[in-house]
C-alpha cells in the first residue's frame, strides 16, 4: 500500500507538467493577445483610437510574450518550481494575493451549497428509497427535477426582482457577500449581515443540485436494501428506523463519501454567472475576467492549482475506497 | 394549542430583520455603481474609463477644461506660455498646493510624472505613445516647467496640460513603479482623498478639507463595483445608488412611472462618440466606392435609430463630434434608397449572372460576413435589419459576434470584410490614428483606407495651430470621405443618465456631468445594503 501511495505521488509530477503545457499552449493559441487589449479598452462596443503596432509591440517586450513560447513556458516553470505564480498582467499585483482574495469567498459559497444540498437531499433521497412510489418520492423527484431545469440566471434575476429589487419587495440586498461599514457591527450584527447577503447567492446555487444528490442517494440505498445483511438485522427485530439508518444508510453512503473527493476542485471554482450578477468577487469572476483579458498567469494559475488538486482528490477518493471497502486493495494480496 | 414554536419562529424572525445589516447611509456621500474593478489607481498606467472617473477626483492635471466653453482653464498650472515657433510649453505652477498626505506639490513631481510616462519600463505604451515627440522636460525652479517638443503638434497642450501629476516623493522610492502600492492607494492633490479599495467590491473617496481650490459640497463618494447592467439598474431603483446610466429601452420604458421620477432625475448629454459599419476597402467585394455608396444606401439609419435606439441618437456623417465646431453641418448623410444602390452596384459590374439569386462578379458572388462585438445587442439587430434589405437586392449577409479580444485579432491581422464598432473621440480631433494611410497596416485604420489628399490634409492639419484654418481643412477631408463612404456612419448616442433628486446644482454639460459642483439637499432616511 505505501509503495502504492508514493508511486501515485510521484506519477503526480509528470502528470501536472503535462496538464501545465497543455493549459499553456491552449491559453496561448487562443486568438487576441493582452497587449493588443492594453493598447485598446473597449467597453461592449465602445473603442478608443490608440492602437498602433509599437504600443503592442513595448507592451509585450515588457510582459516577456515577444520571447520563444517554450522559453516562456521553461521560464514558467522555473518560477512555478518556487511556487512564485507571477504577476498579473492587468494590474501587477501578485497572482497568489488575486487568488488569496478571492477564494475564502468562493470557499464560503461552495461549502455552504454543498452542505444544504447534502443536509436536504440525502434524507430525502433516503426516505424515497425506502418508500418507494410514495408521495414523497413522487413528489421530490417532480419538483427537484423542475429546480434542475431552471436556469440560473433567470432564477436569480426572477429573485432580485421579486424579493430585493425597487419594484416589489425589497428585503435582501443584491450586490456582495457583507455591507460597507458592517465590520463595525457587533459579531451577532455581523454574522446576521453576511447571513443575509448570502441567502438569494446560495439559493441560486443550490437549487439545482438537490436532483442529483437525492436520486444518487436513493440509488444507492434501494441497491443496500437488498442486501441480505439488511434482511437479516430486520430479521434480529431491529426496529425500522435502526435497519434504516444504522445498516442501510451508513452503507449506502460510502460512495457518498468517495463522491466528496471529487468535490475538493469543484470548491475552488466558482459559479460564473451566479458570482457576475451578484457581483461577488470570487474565483469565478476572478477566472472568466482573466480569461477576457487574456492574464495569462492568473489563468495559468488557476489551472494549476486546480489540476493539482484533481489530482489529489482522485488519489484521495482511490484510497478511501480501500479504506471504506475492504474488498479493494492496492497491494499484492496475501493469500 | 401548541405556541412555542410560533412564538419562537416570530422572534428568530424579528431578530434576523432587526440584525438583517440594514444601515444607514450618510447623506452627503454619493453612491455610484462601477462596471468593473479598475486595475490601477495610477493615472499612468490606467488605460481603462473607470479608474479614470476616480483618478480625476483624487489627482489633478497641470490644466482643465471649463464644463461650459471647453475650453482649457488653469488648475495645477497658474499660467502658460507657448513659444511662437510652438515647440516649448512653459508652465507657471500654483504655489501652496499640498499632496494629500501634507507634501508640498513642485516642478519635481511634474518633471518625474513626464520621465515616467517615457520610460519604456513603464506600463503605459498608449499613453507613451502621445509623448513621443516630447523632446525634454526642464525644471525651471520649483515653481515653473519647460516641456520641449521635437515637432510642433496642435494638440501638444492638451496633452501635456491634461497629463495628471503624481507625487514624485511617494513613487520615487527604489519600488518598482509598475507594482508600486501607492498604485492601489493613490495620493493626489484633488478635490477627495481616496480612503479604502476592497478589491472588487467598493472604492471609496472622501472630501480634501485641506483642498487649495474650491471645496465641493459632497462629503465623499462610495463606487462599488457591480458588473451586471440589470442589477445597476435594480441598485438604483431601491435607493442604494444615486447616479446611473440608462440604456435606450430603459430611458424610454422603464424610468416613466411616478414613483421612479419622483425620486430621480433624468439627464441626457453628448459625449462625442460615433458607430458605423466599416468596409474593408482591400476586400474585392468593397474596394469599389460605388459599391460603398450602395451599402449605405442600403442601411435604413432612420429605421435602426427608431427601432433598435428607441429614437436616443442621431445619424452622423461624418467621425467628427456632431456638436462641435470641427464637424461639417453641410454634409447630407445619404438616403436610404434601394433603387438608387441598385443603380450603383449594376453601374459596377454587380449582377445576377447566373441566377442563383445572389449578384456575383467575375464569379464572385456578393457574400460577407459583419464582424461584431459579442456583448453588442445593437450590432445584432441592426445586423438583422441590414440582412434583410441587403437579401432584396440578391447580397447575402451573414453577422459573426466575437468576444473582443478574438475579434480585436480579426480587425488587427485584417481578416474580417465589414465590422460594426464605434469610436469614443477626444474633444479635439485628430484623425491621423484613423485615416492616414500610414496606419493601414499599424494603426488603427483597419478598414485600409487610403487617400493621397486625405494623408496631406491630415499632416498638415496636425501643425496648423489656427483653429480657424484647421477647421476648414477638416471639412475637406469630411467631404472626401464622404464621397469615399469607407465607414457607413451610424449615430451618435447620448448618454442617458438617472440622477437621485437629492443632489441640487446639476447641470448636464456637453461632456457629462460634474459632481464636484452638485450640493446636498436634505432627504428622507437612505438605506445601505
Amino acid at each position: 500500500m505505501l509503495k502504492y501511495i508514493a508511486k501515485r505521488l510521484l506519477l503526480m509530477i509528470p502528470t501536472l507538467v503535462g496538464i501545465a503545457l497543455i493549459t499553456f499552449a491552449v491559453v496561448h493559441l487562443a486568438p487576441g493577445d493582452p497587449a493588443s487589449l492594453k493598447a485598446q479598452t473597449a467597453t461592449e462596443m465602445l473603442a478608443s483610437e490608440g492602437m498602433t503596432r509599437e504600443i503592442v509591440e513595448s507592451t509585450r517586450a515588457l510582459y516577456g510574450l515577444d520571447k520563444p513560447l517554450h522559453v516562456q513556458f521553461l521560464l514558467w516553470l522555473k518560477r512555478i518550481a518556487t511556487l512564485d505564480f507571477g504577476d498579473s498582467y492587468r494590474d501587477h499585483r501578485p497572482v497568489i494575493a488575486k487568488i488569496g482574495e478571492a477564494l475564502p469567498i468562493t470557499l464560503t459559497l461552495n461549502i455552504l451549497t454543498i452542505l444544504i444540498i447534502y443536509l436536504i437531499s440525502i434524507p430525502i433521497g433516503a426516505y424515497s428509497a425506502l418508500r418507494p412510489r410514495g408521495w414523497v418520492d413522487r413528489a421530490s423527484a417532480v419538483l427537484f427535477m423542475a429546480l434542475y431545469s431552471l436556469p440560473s440566471f433567470w432564477v436569480a434575476m426572477m429573485l432580485i426582482v421579486l424579493l430585493a429589487g425597487g419594484d416589489y419587495l425589497n428585503i435582501f440586498p443584491i450586490t456582495g457577500i457583507i455591507s460597507q461599514g458592517a465590520d463595525a457591527l457587533p459579531w451577532h450584527g455581523w454574522a446576521m449581515n453576511v447571513a443575509w447577503h448570502l441567502v438569494l447567492p446560495v439559493a441560486c446555487l443550490t437549487y439545482g443540485g438537490f436532483a442529483f444528490m437525492s436520486r444518487f442517494t436513493r440509488a444507492s440505498m434501494l441497491d443496500v436494501i437488498r442486501q441480505d445483511y439488511i434482511r437479516t438485522a430486520r430479521a434480529k427485530g431491529l426496529p425500522e428506523w435502526r435497519v434504516a439508518v444504522h445498516h442501510a444508510l451508513r452503507n449506502a453512503l460510502i460512495p457518498l463519501l468517495t463522491l466528496m473527493g471529487t468535490l475538493l476542485p469543484a470548491l475552488l471554482g466558482g459559479s460564473v454567472i451566479i458570482e457576475q450578477i451578484f457581483s461577488i468577487p470570487g474565483m469565478g469572476r476572478l477566472g472568466f475576467e482573466s480569461v477576457l483579458a487574456r492574464d495569462y498567469p492568473v489563468i495559468m494559475a488557476i489551472a494549476t492549482i486546480s489540476a493539482f488538486l484533481t489530482l489529489v482528490s482522485i488519489f484521495l477518493s482511490d484510497i478511501m475506497y480501500a479504506v471504506v471497502d475492504p474488498r479493494i486493495t492496492f497491494g499484492k494480496r496475501q493469500i | 394549542m401548541r405556541r412555542g414554536p410560533a412564538i419562537a419562529a416570530a422572534l428568530a424572525c424579528a431578530l434576523f430583520a432587526g440584525c438583517s445589516g440594514v444601515m444607514d447611509r450618510p447623506p452627503g456621500r454619493l453612491a455610484q455603481s462601477l462596471p468593473s474593478d479598475p486595475p490601477t489607481l495610477n493615472p499612468v498606467l490606467a488605460t481603462d474609463t473607470t479608474s479614470g472617473e476616480i483618478n480625476n477626483y483624487v489627482y489633478e492635471s497641470l490644466l482643465d477644461r471649463d464644463n461650459a466653453t471647453l475650453e482649457l482653464k488653469p488648475r495645477l498650472a497658474e499660467s502658460w506660455e507657448i513659444s511662437p515657433d510652438h515647440l516649448s510649453y512653459t508652465f507657471r505652477l500654483r504655489r501652496g498646493v499640498r499632496w494629500h498626505d501634507g507634501a508640498p506639490f513642485t516642478a519635481d513631481d511634474v518633471a518625474y510624472t513626464f520621465e515616467r510616462i517615457m520610460d519604456p519600463k513603464v506600463d503605459a505604451a498608449s499613453l507613451r505613445n502621445y509623448f513621443r515627440d516630447v523632446k525634454r522636460v526642464d525644471k525651471l525652479g520649483d515653481h515653473a516647467v519647460r516641456v520641449v517638443y521635437s515637432e510642433p503638434y496642435f494638440k501638444a497642450l492638451e496633452i501635456i496640460g491634461g497629463a495628471t501629476i503624481l507625487p514624485r516623493h511617494v513613487f520615487d522610492d527604489g519600488q518598482d513603479f509598475n507594482s508600486h502600492p501607492a498604485n492601489r492607494m493613490p495620493i493626489g492633490t484633488g478635490p477627495f482623498r481616496f480612503e479604502e479599495w476592497k478589491t472588487g467590491r467598493v472604492i471609496k473617496l472622501v472630501r480634501n478639507e485641506e483642498y487649495w481650490g474650491e471645496k465641493p459640497d459632497l462629503s465623499g463618494f462610495t463606487f462599488e463595483i457591480i458588473p451586471d447592467q440589470n442589477i445597476r439598474f435594480e441598485m438604483l431603483k431601491k435607493g442604494a445608488s444615486d447616479v446611473e446610466g440608462l440604456r435606450p429601452i430603459q430611458w424610454a420604458r422603464q424610468t416613466g412611472g411616478d414613483k421612479f421620477l419622483r425620486r430621480f432625475d433624468k439627464r441626457r448629454y453628448w459625449m462625442p462618440n460615433y458607430s458605423y459599419i466599416g468596409w474593408n476597402t482591400q476586400n474585392p467585394l468593397f474596394s469599389d466606392r460605388r459599391v460603398r455608396h450602395a451599402m449605405t444606401m442600403l442601411t435604413n439609419r432612420t429605421q435602426i435609430l427608431e427601432k433598435i435606439l428607441l429614437g436616443q441618437g442621431e445619424i452622423v456623417a461624418s467621425g467628427f463630434y456632431k456638436f462641435g465646431p470641427q464637424y461639417d453641418p453641410s454634409i447630407e448623410p445619404l438616403p436610404y434608397d434601394p433603387a438608387a444602390a441598385r443603380r450603383l452596384l449594376a453601374e459596377a459590374g454587380w449582377a445576377d449572372h447566373d441566377g442563383d439569386g445572389i449578384i456575383d462578379k467575375d464569379g464572385l458572388p456578393f457574400r460577407f460576413t459583419l464582424l461584431a462585438a459579442a456583448g453588442s445587442s445593437f450590432a445584432r439587430s441592426l445586423a438583422l435589419i441590414l440582412r434583410e434589405d441587403l437579401a432584396r437586392v440578391g447580397i447575402d449577409m451573414s453577422i459573426r459576434q466575437l468576444e473582443w479580444a478574438t475579434m480585436l485579432k480579426l480587425l488587427t491581422e485584417r481578416s474580417f470584410e465589414a465590422t460594426q464598432l464605434a469610436w469614443s473621440l477626444p474633444i479635439t480631433q485628430d484623425p491621423y490614428q484613423l485615416w492616414h494611410s500610414s496606419q493601414r497596416d499599424r494603426g488603427s485604420n483597419f478598414i485600409g483606407f487610403s487617400d493621397p489628399r486625405v494623408d496631406e490634409i491630415v499632416e498638415r492639419a496636425r501643425r496648423e495651430f489656427d483653429e480657424a484654418k484647421r477647421d476648414a481643412m477638416y471639412r475637406e477631408f469630411q467631404r472626401i470621405v464622404h464621397e469615399e463612404q469607407p465607414y457607413t456612419f451610424l449615430f451618435i448616442n447620448p448618454s442617458l443618465v438617472a440622477v437621485s433628486k437629492r443632489f441640487g446644482n446639476v447641470v448636464d454639460y456637453r461632456l457629462g456631468l460634474d459632481p464636484r459642483e452638485w450640493v446636498v439637499e436634505p432627504w428622507e432616511r437612505l438605506i445601505q445594503w
